[in-house]
């Protein structure tokens, strides 16, 4: 799959963007094109998990200047629950648990939220939970945690477990993975990898920010990026990937020093 | 406080008090012994410790120190959805047991009921023998006021067995407080004694019409391994309040309060319980929500006097406008009280930037094996978890209110009925709904 023949969904350009007055994002380009895996991978502290959530638009992150076009829409002028009800979806790194909403009436009143938003009536309740029921054996998870308040006491993997199935639920375009590979054990990397690859279409796009590689062995990307100092600094094909693997990224700190001293 | 607001209420207490004329000495003794206390304490101001937080000078200055009179026709309210369970119903009109409105035919002969105006001409002895136990005498200005206008209210005896086909027997208690004919104040007193192995739950509501002052106090007995579960709603509209109650606990019984309240314009929440024997638990919850100037304030104490006993409080306001919430819970653990475990939290979700709570936990430990544990938090919602509602495309307004209620649905969990519980969770939510309107 090529990108550029591809229709664009997303595209980003020279975006600065700054948390608490420290600029973490500075002048980043990136396109996704409908249908694309794009992988974000980077060091530490490089700016991947900003990326995500000001595309989420999260209001801690500051875009500073650069602009982001998302199906032809000024995203960066919609709020969050606008931008989700347009299709943009991110899979939290830390997903937060809210004692006293159960996992059910979360998901239902979400899906009945994006149904609104496009005029379509509200789901009724036997229809949700077939739904859901379906969605929930696409990713391995217990029936039980449905009634259960939102991803409260649940152990890391039902987290990210629970994201991929809200993913699966709300069936957005593009959906952003923050390292949703972060604390899993293979079993539950290759259902989250499962899950992803069964909702892989045409039209939906997929940006999986990851510090490793062994998330993308059972996501195969169409594009790798390496996002460093807030900037991508380099693109390719999925075999980056294994290079990145294999050579780490303490190449990228000489390239920065010579930039450094070259500026 | 000023001369003149004690002088608002002693005059009428005095008067009032002298209309019982033909009392058995003990509970003359106890009425004038009360009217004397009053007179010298009246109602206490800011500098008094137990009182700082609770500002009594609307009360004191006197608006409604008359008596209600019995109400022409009962305020026209509705009541809590209490119709699935097999209850009695309790009426009380400005502080008149009113037997022509209760219908204690939902319970069986295991639960005795009789209004206190009877009992303190049946039984005054025995009457006076509950009272000196339940209300021992002190300055509590409104126990003295209690004990000085002494009239009527009710007396629930509970005999064991009292489960019929495994069915805990429930009585609903009703309570109106209408001053549309002018301001003035009831004031009621409920014993409710619970044998051994017996059990029951209460439902209890408030309705308020009007300027009125409501002083409601209970007297709670639980004997041996008895088991009581009261929920209480004061209901949206209140006026002044005061709930008081003392709460003995015998080994192995089990006492657990849910108080709910939809707005008020001042309200004392007191609780006193007292662990007399080995093996008790006591619950107190609470959800709350205070809007405008409106002030709530609980007051617990928890006397952990023997050892293995166990308590739990978690009490939960929801504040806005310029409202205040108060929290203030002594868990005094005795010489002896081994193994105590008492937990205590307050959590506060502030509206408003003008709205404030107060939470005063305080400890008095005198065993050395004992675990207590106190927490308590002020905050606005949890932004984290707001913008992980909003990014699964939930609005704003719509995540705060999913946020308000399971922060309080969490409380209402344990009033055992979902009917019940969505009830008055609706009514909390309303009266936010309100005032967030009202602010925006």
């Amino acid at each position: 799959m090529s990108g550029k023949k591809e229709k664009q969904m997303l595209e980003i350009k020279g975006l600065h963007a700054s948390v608490e007055g420290t600029e973490i994002l500075k002048g980043l380009d990136l396109e996704v094109g409908a249908g694309e895996v794009h992988a974000i991978m980077g060091p530490n502290g490089s700016g991947k998990s900003t990326l995500a959530n000001v595309l989420a638009g999260r209001e801690e992150y500051q875009v500073d200047s650069g602009t982001v076009k998302y199906n032809g829409l000024d995203l960066l002028e919609l709020a969050a629950d606008e931008r989700a009800c347009e299709g943009i979806f991110m899979a939290f790194q830390y997903p937060v648990s809210i004692p006293g909403i159960s996992n059910a009436y979360f998901l239902r009143t979400a899906l009945n939220a994006l149904r609104r938003y496009r005029d379509e009536s509200e789901i009724d309740a036997v229809d949700f939970l077939e739904l859901v029921r379906s969605r929930m054996e696409l990713v391995g998870m217990d029936q039980k945690l449905l009634q259960r308040a939102v991803n409260d006491g649940f152990s890391g993997g039902e987290k990210k477990r629970n994201e991929i199935l809200q993913m699966a639920v709300l069936d957005p375009k593009l959906s952003i993975l923050d390292e949703t590979d972060s604390g899993l054990d293979i079993d539950a990397l290759r259902v989250v990898a499962a899950g992803v690859n069964a909702l892989r279409t045409e039209d939906r796009s997929f940006i999986i920010v990851t510090h490793y590689q062994r998330l993308l062995d059972h996501i195969v990307p169409d594009r790798v990026h390496v996002l460093s100092g807030g900037r991508i600094v380099r693109s390719g094909g999925k075999d980056l990937a294994l290079e990145l693997e294999k050579e780490g990224y303490s190449w990228l700190e000489a390239d920065d020093a010579k930039a450094g001293s070259g500026a | 406080m000023a001369t003149d607001a004690i002088d608002a209420w002693t005059d009428p207490v005095s008067t009032h008090s002298q209309g019982f004329q033909d009392e058995v000495l003990a509970l003359k003794q106890r009425r004038a012994d009360a009217v004397d206390k009053f007179a010298q304490v009246g109602f206490p101001g800011r500098k008094h410790e137990e009182w700082r937080y609770t500002p009594l000078k609307s009360i004191a200055s006197g608006p409604c120190s008359a008596l209600l009179e019995r109400s022409g026709s009962l305020l026209d309210r509705e009541l809590l959805p209490v119709d699935a369970e097999r209850v009695a119903r309790i009426v009380i009109d400005n502080g008149e047991y009113r037997d022509d409105l209760s219908d204690l035919s939902a319970v069986s002969d295991h639960v005795q009921v009789q209004s206190l105006a009877s009992m303190r001409r049946e039984h005054p002895e025995q009457l006076s023998e509950h009272l000196a136990r339940s209300f021992p005498a002190d300055d509590h200005p409104f126990h003295c006021l209690s004990d000085a206008l002494l009239d009527d209210g009710v007396f629930i005896g509970v005999a064991p067995m009292s489960d019929v086909d495994g069915e805990v027997a429930a009585i609903h208690i009703i309570h109106y407080l209408d001053g549309s004919k002018g301001p003035g104040s009831a004031h009621t007193t409920g014993l409710l004694h619970i044998a051994k192995g017996a059990r029951i739950r209460l439902i209890e509501e408030i309705h308020c019409q009007g300027e009125v002052l409501g002083n409601i106090r209970w007297g709670v007995d639980l004997a041996e391994g008895s088991d009581v579960h009261r929920i209480r709603a004061f209901r949206s509209g209140c006026a002044s309040i005061f709930h008081g109650s003392r709460v003995i606990q015998q080994q192995d019984s089990r006492f657990e309060d849910v108080f709910t309240c939809a707005g008020a314009d001042l309200v004392r929440n007191e609780i006193h319980v007292l662990h007399e024997g080995s093996g008790c638990h006591a619950e107190l919850l609470g959800a709350y929500v205070a809007c405008g100037s409106e002030h709530i304030d609980n007051h617990t104490t928890l006397d952990h006097l023997v050892e293995d006993c166990t308590s739990r409080e978690v009490y939960r306001g929801v504040l806005s406008g310029r409202s205040r919430g108060v929290f203030s819970g002594m868990i005094h653990v005795h010489e002896g009280a081994q193994r105590t475990d008492a937990v205590q939290s307050n959590d506060t979700i502030l509206l408003s930037g003008a709205a404030e709570a107060d939470s005063r936990p305080r400890l008095e430990i005198y065993a050395d094996d004992v675990k207590c544990t106190h927490g308590a938090t002020v905050g606005e919602l949890d932004e984290d978890a707001l913008f992980y509602l909003r990014s699964r495309g939930i609005s704003l307004g719509q995540a705060r209110r999913m946020l308000v209620r399971a922060f309080i649905s969490e409380i209402l969990v344990a009033t055992g009925s979902e009917v019940l519980s969505d009830f008055i969770i609706e009514e909390l939510q309303q009266a936010i709904d309100v005032a967030e309107e009202a602010s925006s």
